[in-house]
């Protein structure tokens, strides 16, 4: 058979009965775009964490202070102030595998230089920080672990910090006054942008934790410790050891919950991507379920159309079509109007993809791979569905449709 | 076989069935028809004349008996083998016309191309549906849906589809049917012209003055032949169309 003239029929019979055509479509064109939307914040959600875990470090543990599993009160990571200094260092002597700890303190404040204020979070961290999170300083040096021991009166500032109160002035050397005590600026690091929940990591002065809890926050309790693992494989281990170290350092008995929280990298971000993953299974249910109706639809249309040509198929037939002449024309229809839909509903979910993230701000991210997946989808659909009439077509007897009124 | 002919029917039946009741259609037919033959198959509504030619069409199967159209036997073959047939040697024209609406006179007459083993480009094709066409006396309306046509337009074009694989015979069920006299005329006109030519027809017909076009006319009744005899005074339908009309026709 020639395939070219079973194209242009196809299309032909679809224009005829356009507004058909198109109602019978956008079921297709409903799965298909949640198809694309759901595929493009998927993607998006998984670059994201893939950006979370960079920007933990390598290799990174968390431990906060407070439970997030106590049975009683929902103390909440950070919560009550359970994590000492010495548990940090009883974790860098002890745990091995540890190739960095930095014992982690925040709080947000004012500071100030010259007539210029600006409110932002102070990170009390040890000189391990810089390494554990992969953060280098564009500019200057970092403080070193003497200032830590001294507690001395030097910090690092962020890209946006530095901004907002030097402006194109150089800042190191300078002093920064927070809580009314001088600090004197070591460097700036270099931007990191906006984190994935949308917070700019540059807006941050990074001190020695000593200096942090002595001279801004006065606390004497750790809101967490971060701790960096040299080699990947020793990660569970080294999680299973800090565990033990803590219980133990905290006198808890067995059976009771801990009142810490320790998390690997991977954890955190798979915690992150929980909302993204209930969005995404959501739309999957929509996809699937309009794919299914809109399939259905296209079986019922080309049922109709069938019949409305049971004597062009007579004629075709006489004139020496084949059954299987007659099961391609049909199934080319179906197809053509599956993934017609399925393109239009590419647009579409494209278009809903774009509004998700400039309105939601939803990361989402549309990759060539989705769209070929999705349209080859809508073309198996109209395969699938289209099939039965198809070969009901086929089976006719040529005098019967001949005579069909 | 080699003498000639084209059609050979040896004791053919058709018998359908209908739940528990056998309907005898076709009740022990042979028949033999030679190439060039204008053949006219006469007879009551109902003696099974279209059943007949349903099986000279390769459109069914006999129940019994065989059926060899050009000294190959037909009556074996599987649907795909008929539709091949019905393709290559068969050239179909109905009473109800059965154009494909909405479509061009030239892509009607295209149509038997398209299942056509020969691989013809687009302009071959197009070549050939306007020659036939204008063969029947459509030059100029090629770009005409049937809608645009009237019944005796759009029985040619129907003849030009029936005509444009080469068929060995023309098989026609009630050409005329469904037209007034002035065109049923102007339809034999072409029949006779076309066989004139060496194309074999065989036409269903129960009107006495059609059925004079013809060269030969069998007469069925309740399912068998019951005469078989050569037309003695011809119709010659182009003289006339030259002619007012008689008032019989
Ligand atoms: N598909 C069918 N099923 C059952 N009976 C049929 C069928 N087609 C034709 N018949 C019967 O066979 C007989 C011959 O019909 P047909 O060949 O159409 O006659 P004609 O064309 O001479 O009027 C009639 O009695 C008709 O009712
Ligand atoms: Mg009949």
């Amino acid at each position: 058979m020639r395939i070219a003239p079973t194209f242009n029929v196809a299309y032909r019979a679809l224009r005829r009965n356009k507004m058909r055509s198109v109602l019978t479509a956008l079921g297709i064109i409903i799965g298909v775009g949640a198809v694309i939307a759901m595929v493009g914040i998927g993607n998006g959600a998984k670059a994201q964490v893939e950006a979370q875990i960079a920007s933990l470090g390598q290799n990174v543990i968390l431990i906060f202070s407070g439970s997030t599993t106590s049975s009683g009160i929902r103390t909440g990571w950070g919560g009550a102030g359970t994590l000492k200094i010495e548990d940090a260092e009883a974790i860098r002597r002890e745990v091995p595998g540890v190739i960095g700890v930095s014992e982690e303190v925040v709080s947000t404040t004012q500071v100030a230089a010259g007539n210029q204020n600006w409110f932002t979070r102070i990170f009390g961290e040890s000189a391990d920080y810089f390494d554990i999170r992969q953060w280098p300083l564009s500019d200057g040096a970092p403080f070193t672990p003497q200032d830590v021991r001294s507690a001395n009166k030097v910090c690092v500032i962020g890209r946006t910090t530095a901004t907002q109160i030097y402006g194109n002035e150089n800042p190191i050397g300078q002093i920064l006054r927070i809580k009314n005590v001088p600090f004197t600026i070591l460097g700036v690091l270099t931007p990191k942008g906006l984190s994935p929940q949308g917070v700019d990591q540059d807006d941050i002065v990074v001190m020695p934790y000593t200096s942090a809890m002595k001279r801004v926050s006065g606390g004497t309790t750790l809101r967490n410790i971060n701790v960096q693992i040299g080699d990947p494989g020793q990660i569970a281990a080294a999680q299973q050891q800090i565990i033990s170290l803590l219980r133990q350092r905290h006198n808890i008995r067995p059976g009771r919950d801990d009142d810490f929280t320790v998390r690997t990298q991977e954890e955190i971000a798979e915690a992150a991507t929980a909302t993204s993953r209930v969005m995404t299974v959501l739309l999957g249910a929509i996809a699937g379920v309009s794919l299914v109706v809109g399939g259905i639809g296209i079986m019922n249309i080309m049922l109709v159309s069938v019949t409305e040509r049971t004597r062009e198929i007579g004629v075709r037939m006489a004139v020496g079509a084949r059954g299987n002449d007659i099961l391609t024309q049909f199934l080319i229809e179906a197809v053509t109007l599956s993934s017609v839909g399925g393109l239009i509903g590419i647009v579409c979910g494209i278009g809903a993809s774009a509004l998700l993230s400039t309105y939601a701000h939803w990361p989402t991210l549309i990759s060539i791979g989705s769209i070929a997946i999705a349209f080859l989808f809508s073309a198996a659909v109209g395969i699938f569905f289209g099939f039965y009439p198809a070969r009901k077509a086929a089976a006719l007897d040529p005098i019967e449709a001949l005579r069909y009124e | 076989m080699k003498n000639g002919s084209l059609v050979k029917l040896i004791d053919v039946h058709k018998t359908y069935r209908t739940g528990e009741m056998e309907v005898p259609a076709v009740r022990g037919v042979s028949l033999e028809i030679k190439r060039g033959e204008f053949l006219a198959l006469m007879g009551a509504s109902g003696s099974g004349k279209s059943t007949l030619m349903n099986i000279l069409g390769c459109l069914d199967r006999p129940t019994s008996g065989s059926y060899f159209l050009d000294n190959a036997d037909v009556s074996g073959l599987d649907r795909d083998q008929l539709a091949d047939i019905r393709n290559r040697k068969i050239g179909f024209v109905f009473q109800s016309f059965n154009l494909l609406p909405r479509t061009s006179a030239r892509e009607n007459a295209e149509l038997p191309l398209v299942y056509s083993t020969q691989r013809l480009s687009h302009a071959q094709l197009r070549e050939r549906a306007d020659r036939v066409l204008a063969s029947v006396g459509l030059a100029g309306r090629e770009d005409h849906p049937p809608s645009q046509l009237s019944g005796g337009q759009q029985q040619r074009v129907a003849i030009a589809r029936a005509l444009i694989n080469d068929p060995e015979v023309l098989l026609a069920d009630e050409p005329t049917g469904n037209l007034d006299s002035r065109t049923s005329v102007e339809i034999m006109a072409i029949f006779q012209q076309l066989n004139e030519r060496g194309i074999t027809i065989i036409m269903v017909t129960h009107e006495q003055d059609i059925a004079a076009y013809a060269q030969r006319n069998v007469v069925m009744r309740d399912g068998v032949v019951v005469d078989d005899r050569v037309v003695p005074q011809r119709s010659d339908a182009a003289t006339q169309l030259e002619q007012p009309l008689p008032s019989t026709l």
